[in-house]
């Protein structure tokens, strides 16, 4: 689970291009989207693509996606319960 | 002078509910619905998703399907017209992108094949079939285009300008929107129920509706209905969600109601914008709530059976709603079976007989763009509009970006005798620009809101300007190439909603807005290499109408792509090098008298093709031989590449029949190839009228001293434009 949350924070900084953000910005329970981050709902769908290709998890209603994308673990905690990718 | 009325005077449509007015006239008493899953292209995917597909053959000549539609609907529009149109403006979101998207499937890499990809290709098609001298304007504001065409079709003849205007708008399904709004995950798999409880997406559409508006005191004989007012604006919010208020819908409807000279109150029906999307319909109904209270008359979104057709469904619920008047006719909100009661609106379920006046039709879009439009029976009084002449616009500030970077420094570089040809590097555009606000924007977007900074800067004003408008003549070419791309590579299966979002041409307009909180008007015009003039003149239209403290930007500015623009460009493509830039524009209204501004006008817009007298009549236009010597001290002629032959024909015409005798200024000799080079010319134009003297070597090898004259920016080739710049 460690290792999946590090493996995201760079996922996420790299999808979204956030510059100037480092893995250590990146608080493990706050708030996802609208939060410090500046991550918004196009954001989010692109994290969604990414954990398709990536994970093979796919998220495809909203309110799927309001719990999914509550935080940094909440993410983590779905992709690890869901995808057959990630070595436990 | 006595006030004038805008009368419709035709209308076409074609749509999946049916093709020309009978046929939808006939679906829209049966509540019939177009939407049904896709078969226009294979798809990936196992089960289709549900669209609104015009499946009966339409075809109408060898252009793509964007034009076809167009054409069908422009024909039915005219055919009782005794004369064509004195202008064009559409609004079309995608133009030949289907074509364009099978020609990048194969693989094809003959320019000819994309010939028809601009997104103004589709007016510049109607313009030559129906023999329409121009101006020819193409609004590309997402899904407002089409009422937001309408707005200024009508501003372009309240200014006594033209006579007769065809307004309208058009698009076809393509991959480009059917995954990308997919990706959105916008898309209600089982088809749009708008407003509905258990809504869950739009479906994408296809179709195209113009409308014949002329202006006069009297209705004539084949008035269908009036156009009583149009509003526009932009939320500035958010690049693809609406307000959660509906705050620019509120100001949008507002406006409309005001310029009606109406209260809400005498409107007897709204047909809603409803795409069938959870934040659309809950941020409408919220404006509606804000509007009507507890008095909102009888109201339905026709996108459940007709689906949205982006560019098109402005003017296709505009030709609906002229229709429902004729026939005593409230639409049916299909799709529809338990409305939510948490939006508080009572849509009409079923289509029902009322008497209607006075009807409102909203259209929002992408980057926060609304347009509002109030029709009114021909029989009931309306308010006329007062004729609004055209204004010159005050340039309080001013910018460029070239090969040689910003203003200061491309003069500097032309002064020493260079060219300012070449791509800047993409850090260089961004210099100003916090990277985290512009960590999903690629080059266009980029350089649009770097040139608004700049303009404003210059211009030393206090107050951000509220309108923005962009002229650009291929749009995001780098999102709209990575959305395809990605598309293709994983076999259709994963698509960039952020691509897709940034790959509308607004797109670059939206960000300045929410960069400025710009809320008023917010309008993209595409036309290839006139493009910025086309942004320039619908300034000056809507300046009529602005405040004398209001400001707003026109820019135009193009991006280079490595893979796309030579094979859009066919003067990328003859060039021998890479270029890209534009130019920006701080306006104000000219006002005080004397003014102490530079001013800038768009005095002349015609189609050369054809047009024998084109030269000739820009010089009459223009005051005369005596006049255009005495009054400017530079020409500078935009000849585009493709277009060298034609261009320097009808310059050495225009020089010779004028006598013209001080420097002129070949410009994009020296800026290289792009569609929106005018604007960096314009820019230029202004920075040398301050300055007052023209450098030795665009001079003619001495110094040249303007002396209180100015600069006439004219465009050569297939059209025939002239910006004056003057001191």
């Amino acid at each position: 689970m460690e290792q999946l949350i590090k493996e995201l924070k760079l996922k996420i900084i790299d999808t979204l291009n956030l510059e100037g953000v480092t893995p250590d910005d990146i608080d493990m329970d706050a708030q996802l989207v609208g939060g410090d981050l500046g991550i918004d709902s196009i954001d989010v769908l692109e994290l969604v693509l990414m954990m398709e290709k990536d994970y093979a998890v796919v998220v495809k209603d909203r309110e799927l996606g309001a719990k999914v994308f509550v935080s940094l673990r909440t993410l983590a905690e779905y992709i690890y319960e869901k995808s057959p990718e990630v070595s436990r | 002078m006595t006030g004038l009325h805008i009368y419709i005077t035709g209308m076409g449509i074609i749509s999946p509910v049916g093709n020309g007015l009978d046929q939808t006239r006939a679906a829209i008493k049966q509540s019939k619905s177009g939407i049904q899953p896709l078969t226009l292209f294979p798809v990936a995917q196992s089960d289709p998703l549900p669209v609104g597909e015009i499946t009966e053959s339409f075809d109408t000549g060898d252009v793509p399907r964007t034009h076809n539609l167009a054409l069908v609907a422009a024909r039915e529009a005219t055919v009782g017209a005794q004369r064509s149109p004195d202008a064009i403006v559409i609004g079309v979101t995608t133009g030949g992108i289907l074509t364009t998207e099978e020609n990048l499937k194969d693989g094809y890499t003959d320019p000819q094949l994309f010939a028809h990809h601009s997104v103004g290709s589709v007016a510049e098609h109607l313009a030559g079939q129906l023999d329409c001298k121009g101006p020819v304007i193409t609004v590309s504001t997402a899904c407002s285009s089409g009422t937001v065409a309408i707005k200024i079709a009508v501003d372009l003849l309240n200014n006594g300008r033209v006579k007769s205007v065809l307004a309208g708008g058009a698009d076809s399904l393509c991959r480009l929107t059917y995954y990308g709004f997919n990706a959105l995950q916008l898309i209600d798999p089982n088809g749009a129920h708008p407003f509905d409880k258990n809504r869950n997406g739009m479906s994408v559409s296809e179709g195209a509706a113009m409308l014949l508006l002329e202006s006069g005191t009297q209705p004539p004989e084949s008035a269908i209905a009036k156009v009583l007012g149009v509003g526009l604006s932009c939320d500035a919010y958010h690049p693809a969600a609406p307000h959660p208020e509906g705050a620019g819908g509120i100001a949008a409807m507002r406006t409309a109601i005001k310029e009606a000279g109406i209260s809400h109150s005498d409107i007897d029906y709204i047909n809603l914008h409803g795409t069938g999307t959870f934040h659309n319909d809950l941020s409408e109904a919220r404006a509606i709530n804000t509007i009507f209270g507890g008095a909102k008359p009888p109201l339905s979104s026709v996108k459940g059976a007709f689906g949205h057709s982006l560019a098109a469904a402005g003017a296709i619920e505009t030709v609906v709603s002229a229709l429902c008047m004729q026939d005593r006719l409230i639409p049916a909100n299909k799709g529809c079976e338990v409305p939510d009661p948490d939006l508080n609106l009572d849509p009409v379920l079923k289509p029902s007989a009322a008497e209607l006046r006075t009807v409102l039709s909203n259209s929002f879009g992408f980057g926060g763009n609304n347009a509002a439009i109030i029709l009114g029976s021909t029989a009931k009084d309306s308010r006329p509009f007062t004729p609004t002449p055209t204004a010159d616009l005050a340039v309080a500030g001013c910018a460029c970006l070239t090969g040689s970077g910003d203003a200061g420094q491309t003069l500097d570089a032309l002064s020493r005798g260079q060219d300012c040809r070449g791509i800047l590097p993409d850090g260089k555009i961004s210099q100003k620009l916090s990277p985290n606000a512009v960590r999903r924007l690629k080059r266009l977007p980029r350089m649009g809101l770097s040139l608004a900074i700049a303009a404003y800067e210059d211009s030393g004003l206090s107050d951000a300007p509220s309108s923005v408008i962009f002229g650009t003549g291929w749009g995001p070419l780098s999102e709209t190439y990575d959305f395809l791309q990605k598309l293709l590579e994983s076999s259709e299966e994963l698509t960039s909603p952020t691509n897709f979002v940034g790959s509308v041409h607004n797109s670059p307009a939206g960000q300045i807005a929410i960069h400025f909180q710009s809320t008023g008007a917010n309008i993209t015009t595409v036309g290839d290499d006139y493009s910025f003039e086309q942004a320039l003149m619908t300034a000056a239209l809507l300046s009529g109408g602005m405040a004398d403290d209001d400001t707003m930007f026109v820019i135009g500015a193009d991006e280079h792509h490595e893979r796309l623009s030579h094979l859009f460009d066919r003067s990328v493509s003859l060039d021998t090098g890479r270029s890209d830039g534009g130019g920006a524009l701080c306006i104000k209204k000219s006002g005080a008298d004397p003014c102490p501004w530079i001013r800038i006008r768009v005095s002349f817009f015609e189609r050369a093709e054809s047009n024998l007298q084109v030269v000739s009549s820009l010089v009459s236009q223009l005051g005369g031989e005596e006049a255009i010597r005495e009054k400017y001290g530079l020409v500078m002629p935009g000849i585009p590449l493709a277009y060298r032959n034609t261009g320097e024909k009808q310059l050495k015409d225009f020089l010779s029949r004028t006598g013209f005798v001080n420097p002129v200024f070949d410009y994009r000799k020296l800026t290289g190839e792009y569609a929106s080079a005018s604007a960096t010319a314009a820019a230029l134009a202004v920075r040398l009228i301050q300055k007052g003297i023209i450098p030795e070597p665009l001079g003619g090898g001495k110094p040249c001293r303007l002396e209180g004259r100015g600069a006439l920016v004219i465009g050569l080739g297939r059209y025939v434009t002239a910006m004056e710049v003057l001191p």
